[in-house]
């Protein structure tokens, strides 16, 4: 079967920069994983998904989504099949509404119809969010709802991929439970792939995620995992 | 009406008392402005006789090529002013913005003393020179303005250009408000000179043709033209170079290239 990811002998350095970040790595991921990258800080952990959604170039390397080359696929095609969400989330100066919708005011999503609002008020409160009205301004919530705002809105195009940068490196020991349930969900119930970068000891309790460090420039799977 | 009443070199030098009048005001004040003032004083003698030479010459000689010449020299120079001005290393935005202007400016003029004042021939010195300087002087500014407003907004935003790309946005969809915002910042200063012009200030085309001795009720003719051109050359001009210049800040995979200061 092709697998849904495969990164084959991948290298990046910073513009500017001789140091390798990540040295001819190697990984495949197969359709329905839950996988935790971990790393210290400056590792390049999020770089590594950056690469996968092409926000950054690599210098070597390829990267398969589904068995093509990302370079040959248009990149905003590329980018809403594969959801990548920033640790910082980032709001557009607007309602709520706006922000969930704002994926289908492009190109992309021509012709696909959005959710109407009381569905997105049904997902609002699957998100923990149901105490937030969808006319109300995004740009007051707090980082911990803007965070799961920011998931929900990148799930809402149905990728097939979900890239999660850091995810709950901002918030506070409540917040960051409910997005490590919410990811949890979205792999046991609606059967998401999920790649999630975190530098935090995390042991998800529903799901059997396989665990790669990043080190010298490049993956290793836990022992537990093999 | 009166000829024209000549300013003699005696006269002239009498002017250079507003001069001491400057330098007096920054040396009391401490405004460190002494050399500057004296630079530009020496400056705007020698470029404006070099200039009053050349037009002499090029206003006798009626020789095509050399108008075309110096309409490259003044562009070529307006470029230098700009890239003075947008302090930019990693996107290149040279080549693209010199293109734009030396065509757009080009078709502008040309419009202008060909079709509306309609000269015969189009490139008569005395009528295209100003305009094409008058046409360059002005979208020069408003190319500045535009261009630093581009990358700054670009820089500043990228998480938010980025958020967008991530969402399956395409880069023009992406940095749509940053575009727009920049041909604005450079727009708004035309279209304010056109909400003043004759009854905040008399502007300087004008104001020479009525020392010249030419009727105001002409001279008003020239000046809506001009002002009617510098609007448009300045919109073509801004977003032309910044649909190129925007496209510059994305690499191949619509990937945002321009990395934080």
């Amino acid at each position: 079967m092709t697998p849904l990811l495969e990164i084959r002998n991948l290298s990046f350095a910073y513009e500017g920069s001789a140091a390798l970040v990540f040295d001819r790595l190697n990984v495949t991921v197969q359709e329905g994983e839950f996988i935790l990258v971990k790393g210290p800080s400056g590792s390049g952990k999020s770089t590594l998904l950056r690469l996968i959604c092409r926000l950054n170039k690599p210098q070597g390397g390829s990267i398969l989504f589904q068995g093509n080359d990302t370079t040959t696929i248009a990149p905003a095609k590329l980018r809403s099949t594969v959801s990548y969400v920033a640790q910082i989330p980032q709001m557009i100066d607007a309602s709520v509404e706006e922000n969930l919708l704002l994926p289908f005011s492009f190109a992309i999503n021509a012709g696909k119809t959005p959710p109407g609002t009381d569905e997105l008020k049904e997902m609002l409160s699957k998100f923990y969010l149901a105490g937030v009205r969808p006319d109300q301004s995004a740009m007051k919530l707090s980082i911990g709802q803007k965070q799961r705002l920011a998931i929900m809105r990148a799930l809402l195009q149905k990728p097939l991929l979900l890239l999660l940068d850091e995810p709950t490196s901002a918030l506070d020991q409540e917040s960051a439970a409910m997005v490590f349930s919410i990811m949890e969900r979205l792999n046991t119930e609606e059967h998401k792939t999920l790649i999630t970068v975190t530098h935090i000891d995390y042991k998800p309790e529903t799901v059997r995620p396989l665990t790669y460090t990043l080190a010298h420039q490049t993956l290793h799977l836990h022992e537990s995992d093999h | 009406m009166s000829q024209i009443i000549n300013i003699s070199s005696s006269q002239l030098l009498l002017a250079l008392v507003f001069i001491l009048i400057a330098q007096a005001s920054s040396f009391i004040y401490h405004l460190g402005l002494n050399r500057d003032i004296a630079i530009g004083t020496i400056r705007t003698f020698a470029q404006l006789f070099l200039m009053g030479y050349v037009l002499t010459f090029i206003l006798k000689s009626s020789n095509p090529f050399l108008v075309m010449s110096i309409f490259i020299v003044m562009v070529v120079s307006a470029m230098f002013i700009i890239k003075g001005r947008v302090k930019e290393k990693q996107i290149p935005y040279i080549i693209p913005t010199f293109l734009t202007m030396l065509v757009s400016y080009l078709a502008t003029a040309l419009f202008v003393s060909g079709l509306v004042i309609g000269i015969t021939p189009w490139w008569e010195p005395r009528y295209f020179i100003p305009a094409g300087g008058m046409v360059i002087g002005n979208s020069m500014s408003a190319l500045a303005i535009s261009l630093e407003r581009m990358f700054r907004d670009m820089r500043h935003q990228k998480e938010l250009v980025e958020m967008k790309l991530s969402l399956g946005a395409n880069y023009r969809e992406a940095s749509l408000d940053i575009f727009r915002n920049a041909v604005t910042a450079g727009m708004i200063p035309s279209i304010n000179a056109m909400m003043g012009v004759g009854l905040v200030f008399i502007p300087g085309m004008m104001s020479g043709q009525i020392l010249a001795g030419t009727d105001p009720l002409i001279a008003i003719r020239y000046q809506i033209v001009v002002m009617l051109m510098l609007v448009g050359s300045t919109a073509v001009s801004s977003v032309v170079v910044m649909l190129f210049v925007r496209r510059r800040c994305f690499g191949s995979g619509e990937e945002v290239l321009l990395s934080p200061r």
